[in-house]
């Protein structure tokens, strides 16, 4: 065994940058062990990766289509959209008929290199629901508890928003602005809040306003001067190209990939570290076992495999690495395959349950103007009124995205249904650029409740190539989801679409298309994606025998293991996650420091 | 010195021309760098044309220093008048050798030129004749109208614009900071950017350590040698310098893989109604619009610089579907030309 260290970092992504940037600046020397390979952080791969997604975006499967595969360090592929590779060598085991729809990716800088940058607080009563609504558990935290820890999370991703917006919910210290002023809402944005901003809807016997605010989004925009607690803001540039970045061009094809690296991934945190040198990342090294002392109850050592190549996962050698504290911050679904390969944390059979992610649906149609969509980032604003309320005793919250790329796809479908109805010429042209200018389309994004049921497993009859366990997962939907997904089509785009004098297109065609899976609920039949947003499997409590970790995210069960990301999260509520687990990570390192000191 | 005495209309007039001049200077060398930075094809040529793409918004940088140092002095910066777009070939005002600026394609000649226009001040060598050999000679010589006019009148008499007229490190962006004029150090502060950035500091390689946050990079290589390592094909390492030449990697360049677009194209060249014409017309059209926008925002109406960001895109792709277009059975395709009428 080589150099022992003050910490060993399980992951590359953003929690596991987040604390070695923090760990180290506190003078601790950090190894992070990431799975995947370099890949992105090399600016000629990104622009390869760029390339990709210009030229196969439509066929790969996304959001992980243009990442290469990695037969040594395989990342989940979202059930049935299109995606050849994972196709021959799924990763996911389904011990369930409904599938789990969200996918993350094994690469450094993790999956903030396919996500879409909404940087949402928890709303106050998503951490105790259920002393407020009954439903759910109750945090170990609360939300002023975590506020601090928000901010600091908010300056580590760069987060462009206007506080006063934010503070429908939220509450915010006198005085705080973000690092960056809200990047400008959209014409789409406009023709929403010109239409049903203040208007209202009824849900289980109490009115509530539909209340359309700009977005908080970790994407560059104009620096705010009064931004002061960390001594000013200065936007991030590329990694690679200083010139690049620096504001948000408004490119409408951000998603998975943002063309200058404006939109904030892990790499930007990580390129810094790695400068000063007292971070060391180690990638294409599978930690594959925890080494427990049985005596203590201490991690001695993290077992972990090193290859070359990526197409050769049997050529590895078996090393180890040992440190005086141990942080798993892989993606919530490994973090909990890990402790169960290593038989560890888990004396309150906690660990790998509560699985929970944020089923998604859209609804769409014609405005009756044009509101010009198809520019800037695919979201600006939203629709956050309903992410709290009393109804949410009956089912679940939801917030609804304003999308500023139409029907994304769209335009190719329209024009195909065009010409095969004999539409030419000047006719199409006009036809197109009509119903291509006055497309909306609004996803809905739904709170789950954490489940015993909805888990991640391990089966010695699934292991991946390297030898590693593949994640066997059962999920489902509850009524308590299903009640919110019904209240969101029957009532809401209900009312949004008379108050706006939409023409509703929505219908849900059977056969699911790639990426959807078939919900039914009241008779009514929905096709649901996944969000990404992988939640809740190592959960923290106020006990021992209910949670996998404390409230500082510590495993109750080994006194040197912290295990940090959102799959601490007690719930999941309405928040995109990537803000909370940025602050969860904040939080994991002040406490680490502290034990250290 | 009496710092209550009125400054002189002659000589602060003058200081405003000649701060005219250095926005014109600086402005000069914008479409010849665009033209070159457009020329290289998407796909090849990555690491010289982001070199070139690096300098051509340094000089943007520069432009709106200087607007700066002209709104602290309460001068109006001026940017669409007549004259203000030169038709090219074009000489460099206060230029002492009269030389040649062309609108090209990237090549060989081309970074010639550049390096020419680039050239570092050599210490103790006096302007010829009645112009500046280099332009950081020009620059030494308005900081020290600046200093005379300071102290002879006084700081406040001199630096006595309305600040809020100034365009602040927030509303800019890229390759560096904007540095907001106050005073007699700030605005050496904004000339010592423009010079450095150009030629290197201190007849070095590099620009002076400037606190770059966040990038990782403390010191960047001046145009000079920005250029000097395309024209060479390598770059230069932390050791060497001037003399020693570039030692480090290759930098690889395909002078093929160019647009062959005509050399200082005129829009009269072509029929008042041929599609050419019309799309010379509109990018002229196009650029004008930018620059109105810049003036507007050089002028206390700061907001118009997003608009004029905008207005680049649209640039970009009218640019280069002109330069796409081929000519003379396919041996050259169409130029630019960025002069209004």
């Amino acid at each position: 065994m080589s150099k022992h260290y003050d910490a060993i970092i399980v992951g590359g992504g953003v929690t596991g940058a987040i604390m070695a940037k923090m760990l180290s600046e506190g003078g601790k020397n950090v190894l992070i062990l990431e799975a995947g390979i370099k890949g992105a952080m090399k600016p000629k791969n990104y622009r390869k990766y760029l390339n990709k997604l210009y030229t196969e975006g439509g066929i790969r499967g996304m959001p992980n289509g243009p990442y290469p595969w990695n037969a040594s360090a395989p990342s989940p592929a979202i059930p049935t959209a299109p995606n050849p590779k994972s196709e021959q060598d799924p990763y996911f085991v389904f011990r369930t008929e409904k599938h789990f729809m969200s996918d993350y990716l094994r690469m450094l800088g993790g999956t903030t290199l396919h996500w879409q940058g909404t940087s949402l607080r928890m709303v106050a009563n998503d951490f105790k629901m259920q002393t407020v609504y009954g439903r759910g558990r109750d945090w170990p935290l609360s939300y002023e508890d975590l506020e601090p820890a928000y901010r600091r999370a908010e300056f580590e991703l760069g987060v462009s928003a206007d506080v006063e917006d934010q503070r429908f919910f939220g509450w915010f210290p006198e005085g705080y602005v973000y690092p960056m002023h809200k990047l400008p809402q959209s014409r789409v944005d406009k023709f929403f809040l010109d239409t049903i901003q203040d208007k209202t809807v009824e849900l289980e016997g109490n009115t509530y306003p539909l209340k359309v605010i700009s977005i908080p989004v970790a994407r560059n925009s104009t620096p705010n001067p009064k931004y002061g607690i960390y001594s000013g803001y200065d936007p991030i540039p590329s990694v690679g190209n200083r010139d690049h970045g620096l504001r948000c061009q408004g490119n409408s094809s951000c998603m998975p990939l943002c063309p200058v690296q404006a939109k904030y991934s892990a790499l930007k945190t990580l390129n810094g570290l790695t400068e000063k040198g007292k971070v060391k990342i180690k990638t294409q090294s599978v930690v594959s076992r925890l080494i427990i002392n049985n005596e203590t109850g201490k991690i001695t050592a993290v077992e972990y495999k090193h290859y070359k190549d990526p197409d050769s996962p049997e050529n590895h050698k078996l090393k180890q690495a040992g440190g005086t504290i141990i942080i798993l911050a892989a993606n919530a679904i490994e973090n909990a395959t890990l402790l169960l390969a290593s038989g560890a944390a888990n004396s309150s059979q906690q660990v790998g349950r509560n699985l929970m992610d944020h089923p998604y649906l859209y609804t769409w149609g014609y405005a009756p103007k044009r509101v010009f969509p198809f520019r800037g980032p695919d979201t600006t604003s939203g629709m956050e009124s309903l992410r709290d309320g009393e109804f949410r005793k009956v089912h679940a919250s939801f917030r609804a995205s304003l999308s500023n790329w139409g029907w994304s796809g769209e335009p190719k479908n329209q024009l195909s249904k065009l010409i095969e109805n004999k539409i030419y010429g000047k006719q199409l042209r006009h036809t197109l650029g009509d119903r291509m200018t006055r497309m909306v389309k609004i996803g809905f994004m739904f709170e789950q409740l954490p489940s015993y049921e909805n888990r991640v497993t391990i089966d010695d009859n699934y292991k991946d190539k390297m030898g590693n366990y593949r994640p066997v997962l059962s999920y489902g939907y509850d009524d308590y989801t299903k009640g919110g997904i019904e209240a969101a089509v029957t009532k809401v785009w209900k009312k949004i679409s008379e108050y706006a004098k939409i023409e509703d297109e929505t219908q849900y065609p059977y056969p699911a298309p790639g990426g959807y899976q078939r919900m039914n609920y009241n008779g009514m039949d929905y096709n649901i994606m996944g969000s990404g947003h992988i939640v809740g499997t190592h959960r923290m409590g106020r006990y021992s025998k209910d949670s996998v970790t404390d409230r500082n995210m510590k495993a109750w069960d080994h006194d040197n293991l912290y295990v940090v990301g959102p799959g601490n999260q007690v719930t999941i509520g309405t928040a995109n996650p990537t803000l909370t687990t940025a602050a969860l990570a904040v939080r994991a390192s002040e406490a680490i420091l502290k034990e250290l000191e | 010195m009496n710092a209550k005495e009125k400054i002189r209309d002659s000589e602060i007039s003058e200081l405003h021309k000649l701060l005219q001049d250095a926005l014109e200077v600086e402005h000069a060398t914008i479409p010849p760098y665009f033209t070159a930075w457009l020329s290289m094809m998407e796909g090849f040529n990555y690491e010289p044309k982001e070199i070139v793409k690096s300098v051509l918004i340094e000089e943007m940088l520069h432009l709106t220093l200087v607007a700066n140092i002209m709104n602290a002095v309460r001068g109006i910066p001026k940017l669409t008048h007549r004259d203000f777009v030169p038709r090219y070939p074009h000489t460099l005002p206060h230029s002492g050798d009269h030389f040649k600026i062309h609108i090209e394609k990237f090549s060989e000649k081309a970074l010639n030129t550049f390096l020419h226009i680039e050239k570092p001040e050599v210490k103790g060598i006096l302007p010829k004749g009645e112009g500046f050999s280099t332009i950081g000679q020009f620059y030494a010589y308005v900081g020290s109208r600046i200093d005379y006019l300071c102290d002879t009148y006084g700081e406040e008499t001199v630096f006595c614009g309305k600040i809020d007229l100034q365009i602040r490190p927030e509303d800019y962006y890229g390759s560096g900071a904007v540095v907001v004029v106050k005073n007699r150090n700030t605005a050496h502060e904004a000339i010592n950017i423009i010079a450095e950035q150009g030629e290197g500091a201190h007849e070095g390689l590099f620009d002076a350590d400037r606190n770059i946050l966040n990038s990782g990079e403390g010191k960047e290589l001046a145009h000079y040698y920005r250029f000097k390592e395309i024209l060479l094909q390598r770059h230069y390492t932390k050791n060497d310098t001037p003399k020693s030449g570039p030692s480090g990697k290759e930098l690889k360049v395909d002078y093929d893989k160019v647009y062959p677009l005509k050399k200082d194209t005129h829009r009269r060249e072509y029929p008042e109604d041929s599609d050419i014409r019309g799309a010379l017309n509109e990018f002229a059209n196009s650029y004008n619009q930018l620059l109105v926008s810049l003036e507007d925002a050089f002028n206390g109406n700061r907001g118009r610089l997003t608009e004029g960001i905008a207005r680049m895109f649209a640039l970009r792709n009218q640019g280069l579907a002109i330069i796409q277009t081929p000519i003379n059975n396919g041996q050259r395709t169409i130029g630019l030309d960025f002069t209004p009428n």
